[in-house]
């Protein structure tokens, strides 16, 4: 183990195994953990599945560290939680338990159940998805991936795509200031935002699609189409225990969803 | 063995592979910035997922698109709230993208005359079948299934008809018969998308995305539609709007690059207009391969 004052005068690529809790899992356990969420909390109809989920999720991050930093994240899905709530307790169709008259409006209780149950499904699966964000270095998730099969072209467009999408928005940024300094209004009404997009969506797809085609001959010539697979210098731990645990997640969480939809046992 | 694994290795040329992450960042940065920046009614995330799909074929079309959602939902700063679980209809949406590529839909076919016209009035006309398909659709006047609010039917009518006005005036202008059919292909795409995430919205949004979109749900529930078919009447409406809008979106862009770099590309014999009058020099072979 290196000592953590030297651990700054290393090169990016010589990082640290995560320790801990929560981080130190392999990230294929940390894949299979945002997946079962997902699945638990779409598919566990009811207030239970979505629950159960935040409540794991928001434990999880408490052992990671990481609590503080899920806030943005929580707060990211305010537009649709308001949507929700407001779409589904006033107008839920065929609801006829009136909470109150407010003239025009009748918010219903059906419908006020619906919207909580909705909002936590978001939640929840919005904070699992942060969890995973926050916690799973995205190199440690390729490379693992890759040492399991998923072979580089797969973990190229994934990576790729990442550090591409910071790119785009820059090279818009720049589009819509050049665009600018020539005198387009981009900002105002509605329709003004929306005639400023023509030239804006032009030039920003004509430039990306100007890079692919360096880009392929720098592979080509870096032998990405050789045969065979590379070699991973920094292979993550991995235990015996965390393999079990995966397939009996995903069974688990499967089998849950099949119990809940047919209807075996009632949950609230 | 040998048939698929080759028809599966053939549209993924490393062109293609580069070509993937660009457009899922494409796809990404301009959804974002007209659902959440904007908050217009309409999506415009699927440009790069059709554009590989018509260029590569069905399966790089269907990864590029739901690569695009899972990593709109999952990467840490951009995360979506709501995307994710519409990582199925990206994918069906680029899958058939993969097959209108296949029938060359996206190729440009300048014309003139009756080859002009024929093409032209046969897209209008499967316009107007499709928005009355719509108008008439039962379950839309079923008391148990709700019904919608009058402005519903006024807006398929007058979106059929500036749609059909748009794509005979695109064909007239530009003289090129192909219009007609990336029109037709557009709102088929957009129709099969509202089928399959309707479902997904009502089951997992409880019917609302937390986007521009919310209006057209919000009012056709007042008018008394169901959560379902609250979704899908609002899909029925934004989604053909949107394909077809994208869809031409994307045979410009095509229109614009060279034909060397689009020839290049798996289904590139099927994108690039080749002049028909001079005796033609034995087909250009197969798939150009840059591997």
């Amino acid at each position: 183990m290196i000592p953590a004052d030297e651990e700054a005068l290393l090169p990016a690529y010589v990082r640290r195994i995560p320790a801990g809790g929560y981080r130190s899992l392999n990230p294929l356990t940390k894949l299979t953990l945002a997946a079962v969420s997902a699945i638990v909390a779409f598919g566990v109809r009811g207030w239970t599945g979505p629950a159960v989920v935040l409540a794991v999720v928001l434990s999880s991050a408490l052992v990671a560290g990481v609590l503080r930093r899920m806030a943005p994240f929580a707060l990211a899905t305010l537009p649709l939680v308001a949507s929700i709530l407001l779409v589904n307790t006033f107008l839920y169709p065929n609801a006829h338990d009136v909470i109150a008259n407010l003239g025009p409006l009748s918010p219903t209780w059906t419908g006020a159940t619906a919207a909580l149950q909705a909002t936590l499904r978001v939640v929840a699966f919005g904070l699992s998805a942060a969890l995973f964000a926050l916690t799973t270095p995205i190199d440690d998730l390729l490379g693992e991936l890759e040492r399991r099969g998923v072979g580089r072209r797969g973990s190229f467009i994934v990576g790729s795509a990442l550090g591409a999408i910071p790119r785009t928005v820059e090279r818009a940024r720049e589009v819509v200031d050049a665009q600018r300094s020539r005198g387009m209004d981009t900002e105002g009404r509605l329709w003004r935002r929306f005639r400023g997009l023509v030239p804006l969506i032009g030039p920003v797809l004509f430039g990306a699609l100007a890079e692919v085609e360096e880009r392929t001959m720098a592979l080509e010539a870096r032998a990405f189409t050789a045969p065979g697979r590379r070699t991973i210098l920094r292979a993550l731990p991995d235990s015996g225990w965390q393999r079990a645990a995966r397939w009996l997640l995903l069974v688990g969480s499967i089998a849950a969803v099949v119990v809940s939809l047919a209807g075996v046992v009632k949950l609230p | 063995m040998g048939l698929l694994t080759r028809w599966v290795r053939r549209q993924f040329t490393t062109r293609v592979i580069v070509l993937m992450p660009v457009a899922i960042a494409i796809n990404i940065v301009l959804g974002y910035t007209v659902q959440n920046v904007l908050k217009l009614p309409i999506y415009v995330d699927s440009i790069g997922t059709i554009l590989v799909g018509c260029v590569a074929g069905p399966l790089p079309g269907a990864i590029t698109g739901i690569l695009s959602n899972l990593i709109w939902q999952y990467a840490p700063g951009i995360g979506g709230s709501s995307i994710g679980p519409f990582a199925v209809t990206a994918g069906v949406i680029g899958f058939m993208a993969g097959i209108w590529g296949y029938l060359g839909v996206f190729r440009s076919r300048p014309a003139s005359g009756l080859r002009l016209i024929v093409p032209a009035a046969i897209a209008v006309a499967i316009i107007v079948v499709l928005a009355a398909r719509m108008y008439t659709i039962p379950q839309y006047n079923d008391p148990n299934a709700g019904n919608y609010p009058n402005w519903v039917y006024a807006a398929i009518v007058v979106i059929g008809a500036s749609a059909s006005v748009a794509v005979a005036l695109f064909v007239y202008l530009r003289r090129d018969a192909a219009g007609a059919w990336v029109a037709v292909a557009g709102a088929l795409t957009g129709v099969v998308a509202a089928i399959v995430s309707a479902p997904i919205a009502a089951v997992v949004y409880g019917g609302v995305t937390g986007s521009g979109t919310d209006f057209v749900v919000a009012a056709l529930r007042q008018g008394g539609a169901d959560v379902y078919n609250a979704s899908l009447g609002q899909g029925l409406l934004s989604d053909p709007i949107d394909k077809t809008i994208t869809s031409f979106v994307v045979f410009l862009i095509l229109a614009g690059v060279s034909s060397r770099f689009l020839a290049r590309f798996p289904l590139g014999d099927r994108l690039v207009h080749v002049d028909a009058e001079p005796a033609r020099s034995p087909e250009p072979t197969g798939t150009p391969s840059d591997s």
